[in-house]
């Protein structure tokens, strides 16, 4: 097997089942030394699994697994790593810090197995305690700590004696919503100061795109794409991707005509009224008469009480606000045309009321058009 | 004996409550019309919750007057207090406390058995009230099988089913997860508007409380800091706490330069040598020459490519991309301030940009 | 608003709202019911204290105040053996129930033991059985000649003399130690199955093995319950008075029990220096629980999450196997070889050690059950009835009151509410003897000596902190606002009561029902102090039997008792958890 010298997990073709339920289904992703790699997904679409197998606390069926030069798992040669002998940290979303330890106690604990001198653990237990800035409370214990601290306590004792990559099971989803994003910012903060390969796990899609270099969505045990936060966000490749990532409304309709990039599409009424003609872009092996989702995000619909003037080409559906929701920072909508719902965002207050005719225009080429 | 709020539907007075040595709430009044939807909105220990629990009679009160229609509730002074059975409340609480012995057509019967009504009438008016939160296919299920969402539901069923004079709400929705409180949020109030059952709702949570109330009391310590309608306490917070509790807000000591008739002034930021006046309005009680707090929303905040007048040179040091926006950070001085821009046109890290603002909604409040 | 100038009389009716604020119903009640309990726990113990230091004089006409009973302990020529024979027999009883209860425990929860889902109500069986009956079956299994395993080893393996013997001091600790082995069980099972797995994940993913990860962190976060059931077992085997006295005292191994039980009734009874030996005993058992329920029961890391965790199992390969035999052999010891040995005696008219087909008999059943000659074994026969009748008034008396006393430390904020808290956990202090020697003390000049009531006294004050804890630990995971919001839906204290709080505890109210009809059904040590002539319960009857009769009959009645104990503990199972038994 040749490895790019800088990949520094590899995972290829794993499977894994439960009983006659697939829990990972092919699974093939490099991930780079100093990478943080995101797995996101619903509860149920494998990526806790994925995310176990490399730890060692479950078994695949099939596939292998490298960790730096090391295969730790590979059914097929009868290969079979226990976790303690793969040179891994793992950060549990219960946080699992010992509470018959101290702080400190629990921090060395992975420098004790590893036999390393008094001395060395003492400098590099501390070391770490600093880095998540725990280092006053070194000899607490930690059923004295608050959750934020406990999480900080579960970090510094996986990052304590450098292993090859650092896994993360849902680590934020205990926290409460100021704390989560304090600790987020916390995470990367330190990732991206230590260099540690990261493999973070997670369902909430804001925290994956704030935090990840690689964002690997997962859906009923599949990998539906794998790319950068802006990226996936912008071009998501289906229906699923585009709808977990962020919020926005998806037009089902045809495919009736294609000039260049521009896509014209046809949405049906839902109501009996006139369908919607939309022009979008992208869906580049659509033949017309294809189906096709239109994606299309809610800042960048552009809100006008009047009818506006359409010469640059933009669409323009009319509708009626069904409600809004003031968020403080912006208004939140929904309007109905042709009976279906479309999101928008204002941002400034603004008096809609419900029942109220406005107009939403966007640029097709911020209607991206899906196949699936 | 006249008061502030005599003509109110519910009338708070002079509320007073201690425990043991600690003064819970510290002589709040307030009143509201029938029909409408107040929010008490604080951190922990501000006296919400306190306040709440003195209307619904769950514990007695050291001082004050709590009056709702013609019925005066609790009065130590007249040596009053209504037991909280007689009060003809509906109140739903953080841990819905649906009685799981029952099913839900059970919980939601319950207040009327009590109130004696006919069998058929009670199963006509819990169908009813059943179908209005969304539960009518649940109704035979024991209480313990539904979801966190749907207990919410059937509590707030419970409540409404005898009509009752007021409906109180106590943290309903912070035991549930993000998607569904956001949810339940909408719901709530849709299901409340239609009934138009008086209430007040507690809460720490002040996008919920922005989204939900026609009114919020913003309280700090046993005392109001603030009370108005949502638009007025996000866009015009009297001071700096309240512009720090509710919504983000980049917030700056300045100097008070220039008042004007028209609610306009001008004030003085520093940082770092560099000193820049700004226009900005006057919150209530600022005067020339006196400190003030800025305080300006990110999303007012516009960054720039290009520098003018009254625009303040810095460097973007985080471009946080959020989806639907991006969350940048700014450094001017050693100030950071938080500016929220478009996904499609956002400034990149490191990159030199020109922060603007518009008078409107720039604001100078008391610190 | 202007409160400045108020008058007088206004003045003055502040100043009695003030107090009258102070002397409500809540207030009024507690501090009421908190003086009653007060009264049956508290009153005993003082007296007995008090009593301890009357020394009869040697006539035996009257009695001085003095030390000279402490003194006789020490220089007394049976009384010092007694007390080392006690200590022996409880740390051999804790250091056995401990290993069988650990292991069987870990088996259970985190092994792939075959069957285990099924072993568990088994290895619980012991838990509501009578020890002392426990003791009369391996007396009749392990006596050197009539020793149905002895005979078994002789006939079958061939060997010469006694394959065992249990009428000894390790005979007390065996039977003790695997009748006792449940409660270590029970404190064990509940956090090695609720312990959140990734706390041994985490130690694995750390870099520990399996070795290292259990010594490290699975049994350091356990040793709290281990700890705890220990010290249970060390006070219940401390305060254990039928085993002893049925397997070493005859024999010559006294123990503090056995020596309590001849002072206070027989020939050379002396209530003050009975009296004394119980403070001794008290105060070492009101130590060891204090330190339990202080700082032991505290320190339990696990069983406050509620979630619920799929514990982590480890797969034994074939050593599944041995652990299973390892379970079966428990329960074999514990419950099948002494039922089966009691039903072989009791169906023979004369016990010889040996079975005889011919002699198949069920003419012990008839004496003991069916009045065959009433006058001639009356001991017997009064029991069962007495038992019914304390079992059913006793625990449904101790239940309403459990119920009332967990409501006012639960639901109430009146005065006397911290006092309640703190009597319902002194009677866990005292073994049943020890209390039964201050009732008996405090009340043999009264009217209610000599009747059932006082028996259902000592029973309700010794045993009601059970009953009350299954009602408290149900009605602290119930929240209040459960409660309130009936009040606010417009129903009274009452009908809230009535409707919402009682129905809620009904769980909780039947597990400690059951309970305690078990534990008065089968209770020895407070009754053997306190029966006289017409008030003997079941296992008073037992005593007598084996006492004054032959075994035959014993085996008889022990079956009789077992039998209503086996259908009590089905009841539990099928109506209460094994939660409610730790409570």
């Amino acid at each position: 097997m040749n490895m790019k010298s800088d990949v520094k997990v590899s995972i290829k073709h794993l499977h894994k089942h439960f009983g006659a339920e697939t829990a990972v289904k092919d699974f093939n992703l490099d991930i780079t030394q100093g990478e943080f790699v995101t797995l996101l997904g619903p509860s149920g679409c494998g990526k806790t699994t994925t995310l176990r197998c490399v730890a060692g606390l479950e078994r695949p069926e099939e596939g292998e697994i490298q960790i730096g030069n090391e295969t730790v798992v590979a059914p097929a040669k009868d290969i079979y790593l226990f976790p303690e002998h793969r040179n891994i940290g793992m950060v549990f979303q219960s946080y699992a810090v010992w509470p018959h330890m101290t702080v400190f106690d629990n921090v060395a604990y992975g420098l004790r197995v590893r036999r390393t001198s008094s001395k060395e653990i003492k400098t590099r237990t501390m070391r770490a305690l600093e880095l998540v800035g725990l280092d006053h409370l070194a000899e607490r214990f930690a059923t004295k700590l608050s959750g934020g601290q406990r999480q900080r306590v579960a970090l510094a004792r996986a990052i304590v004696y450098e292993p090859d990559v650092i896994l993360f099971d849902e680590p934020l989803s205990n926290l409460d919503a100021k704390l989560r994003e304090q600790m987020r910012d916390e995470i990367v903060r330190l990732q991206k100061e230590v260099g540690i390969t990261s493999i973070f796990v997670t369902h909430d899609q804001s925290e994956a795109l704030v935090m990840s270099d690689r964002v690997v969505v997962m859906d009923k045990a599949v990998i539906q794409q794998i790319g950068g936060p802006e990226d996936i966000y912008a071009n998501p490749v289906n229906s699923f991707v585009a709808n977990f990532i962020g919020v926005t409304s998806l037009l089902e309709g045809k495919l009736t005509a294609r000039n260049g990039g521009v896509c014209d599409v046809e949405v049906p009424s839902a109501n009996g009224s006139d369908p919607l003609q939309l022009r979008g872009a992208g869906a580049p092996g659509a033949q017309p008469g294809d189906g096709i989702f239109l994606n299309l995000r809610p800042e960048d619909v552009q809100l006008h009480l009047e009818a506006p003037d359409v010469s640059d080409g933009k669409n323009v559906i009319e509708g009626q606000v069904i409600d809004t929701i003031y968020l403080g920072s912006f208004l939140e909508g929904r309007v109905r045309a042709s009976g279906h719902e479309i999101g928008i965002q204002i941002d400034h207050y603004e008096n809609l009321s419900p029942g109220q005719t406005v107009w939403l225009t966007f640029q097709p080429e911020h209607g991206l058009c899906l196949t699936e | 004996m006249t008061s502030e709020y005599e003509d109110a539907y519910l009338e708070v007075e002079n509320l007073v409550k201690y425990f043991g040595d600690d003064k819970a709430v510290d002589g709040i009044s307030f009143g509201i019309p029938k029909g409408a939807f107040l929010t008490l909105l604080g951190p922990s220990g501000c006296g919400k919750t306190t306040t709440l629990m003195s209307i619904a009679g769950l514990h007695s009160i050291d001082g004050g007057r709590i009056r709702v229609g013609k019925t005066v509730f609790t009065s130590p002074k007249e040596g009053l207090f209504l037991p909280p059975e007689k009060r003809d409340i509906g109140m739903v609480f953080q841990s819905y406390a649906i009685w799981p012995h029952m099913t839900v057509a059970q919980n939601v019967a319950y207040p009327l058995e009590i109130r004696e009504w006919q069998r058929s009438d009670i199963d006509d008016r819990v169908a009813e009230v059943l179908k209005l939160v969304g539960l009518t296919d649940w109704a035979d299920s024991l209480a313990t099988n539904l979801s966190g969402g749907q207990q919410q539901r059937a509590s707030l069923a419970r409540a409404i089913v005898s009509n009752p004079s007021l409906l109180l709400f106590d943290e309903p929705l912070s035991n549930l997860d993000l998607k569904l409180r956001e949810h339940m949020r909408v719901e709530l109030k849709r299901i409340q508007n239609e009934v138009g059952i008086t209430s007040i709702y507690v809460t720490h949570d002040q996008s919920e409380a922005l989204v939900m109330s026609d009114e919020i009391i913003v309280m700090s310590k046993g005392k109001i800091e603030q009370r108005g309608g949502p638009l007025e306490i996000y866009s015009s917070p009297v001071n700096e706490y309240v512009s720090n509790f509710i919504g983000v807000a980049n917030l700056m000591q300045a100097k008070v330069v220039e008042v004007s008739e028209t609610g306009i002034g001008k004030v003085e930021v520093s940082q770092g040598g560099q000193a820049v006046k700004l226009m900005c309005r006057l919150g209530p009680g600022i005067e020339a020459g006196k400190d003030a707090v800025l305080s300006v929303r990110p999303e007012n905040v516009h960054a720039e490519r290009e520098g003018g007048e009254g625009m303040l040179a810095g460097e973007c040091t985080h471009a946080i991309f959020l989806g639907s926006y991006v969350d940048c950070r700014v450094k001017w001085g050693d100030f950071e301030w938080k500016v929220i821009t478009h996904p499609r046109n956002h400034p990149r890290t490191g990159e030199k940009v020109y922060l603007r603002f518009d008078a409107e909604h720039t604001l100078a409040v008391q610190p | 608003m202007t409160t400045e100038t108020l008058s007088p009389t206004l003045q003055r009716s502040r100043l009695n709202n003030r107090l009258r604020a102070m002397v409500t119903q809540e207030n009024m009640i507690t501090v009421v019911v908190a003086l009653i309990v007060a009264g049956a726990v508290i009153v005993p113990l003082a007296v007995l204290f008090v009593s301890s230091f009357k020394v009869l004089d040697p006539l035996g006409w009257d009695t001085v105040w003095g030390f000279g009973n402490y003194v006789e302990m020490f220089t007394d020529r049976i009384i010092p053996k007694a007390f080392l024979n006690t200590l022996i027999i409880s740390s051999g009883a804790t250091v056995l129930a401990t290993f069988l209860g650990v292991t069987l425990a870990w088996i259970n929860a985190r092994t792939n033991c075959p069957g285990r889902d099924y072993l568990e109500p088994y290895n619980l069986i012991p838990f509501f059985l009578s020890p002392f009956i426990g003791a009369i079956a391996w007396h009749n299994l392990g006596e050197p000649q009539t020793g149905l395993l002895n005979n078994w080893a002789r006939d079958i393996l061939g060997i010469e003399g006694a394959l065992i013997n249990v009428d000894n001091i390790w005979g007390v600790i065996w039977v003790t130690g695997i009748f006792f082995a449940p409660l270590v069980y029970l404190f064990v099972v509940g956090s090695l199955r609720r312990m959140d797995p990734s706390l041994e994940d985490s130690a694995r993913t750390t870099g520990a093995g399996l070795v290292r990860t259990t010594m490290t962190v699975t049994l350091p976060l356990v040793m709290p319950g281990i700890l705890s059931g220990a010290i249970i077992v060390f006070v219940t085997s401390a305060g254990e008075f039928g085993v002893p006295f049925k397997l070493s005292a005859p024999y010559g191994w006294e123990t503090l029990t056995t020596q309590i039980f001849s002072k206070a009734v027989g020939d050379d009874a002396n209530h003050y220096l009975g009296a004394a030996m119980s403070m001794a005993l008290g105060i070492i058992t009101v130590l060891l629980i204090w330190v339990q329920q202080r700082y032991i029961a505290p320190r339990s890391f696990t069983t406050v999450t509620g979630k619920g965790f799929r514990p982590n199992v480890l797969d034994l390969g074939p050593w599944k196997w041995v652990a299973f035999g390892y379970n079966l052999m428990f329960i074999a010891v514990a419950v099948v070889l002494p039922i089966v040995c009691l039903i072989i005696v009791s169906l023979h008219p004369v016990w010889t050690g040996k079975m005889v087909w011919a002699d198949i008999t069920t003419i012990n059943y008839v004496k003991t059950l069916f009045w065959w000659r009433p006058d001639a074994i009356a001991a017997a026969t009064n029991g069962i009835i007495n038992s019914l009748i304390l079992a059913f008034g006793g625990a449904s008396i101790a239940m309403v009151m459990a119920l009332v006393i967990s409501y006012m430390i639960h639901r109430t904020k009146g005065f006397g509410v911290r006092m309640l808290d703190f009597l319902s956990v002194v009677p866990i202090g005292f073994p049943g003897i020890v209390l039964a020697m201050g009732v008996l003390v405090t009340y043999i000049q009264t009217p209610i000596y000599a009747t059932l009531w006082i028996l259902m006294l000592a029973y309700i004050t010794r045993f009601f902190p059970y009953g009350q804890r299954n009602i408290s630990s149900i009605m602290l995971a119930i929240s209040e606002e459960l409660d309130q919001s009936s009040r606010m839906a417009g129903a009274s204290w009452f009908t809230t009561l009535r409707r919402i709080t009682i129905p809620l505890l009904k769980p909780g109210l039947f597990a400690g029902w059951i309970l305690l009809f078990i534990i008065f059904l089968r209770e020895l040590s407070i009754s053997i102090i306190l029966f006289t002539t017409g008030t003997e319960t079941l296992s008073v009857g037992v005593y007598y039997l084996t006492n004054f009769e032959n075994e035959p009959l014993t085996a008889a009645l022990s079956m009789a008792q077992t039998v209503l104990l086996l259908i009590a503990i089905y009841a539990f199972r099928r109506f209460a958890g094994r939660e409610a038994l730790t409570a």
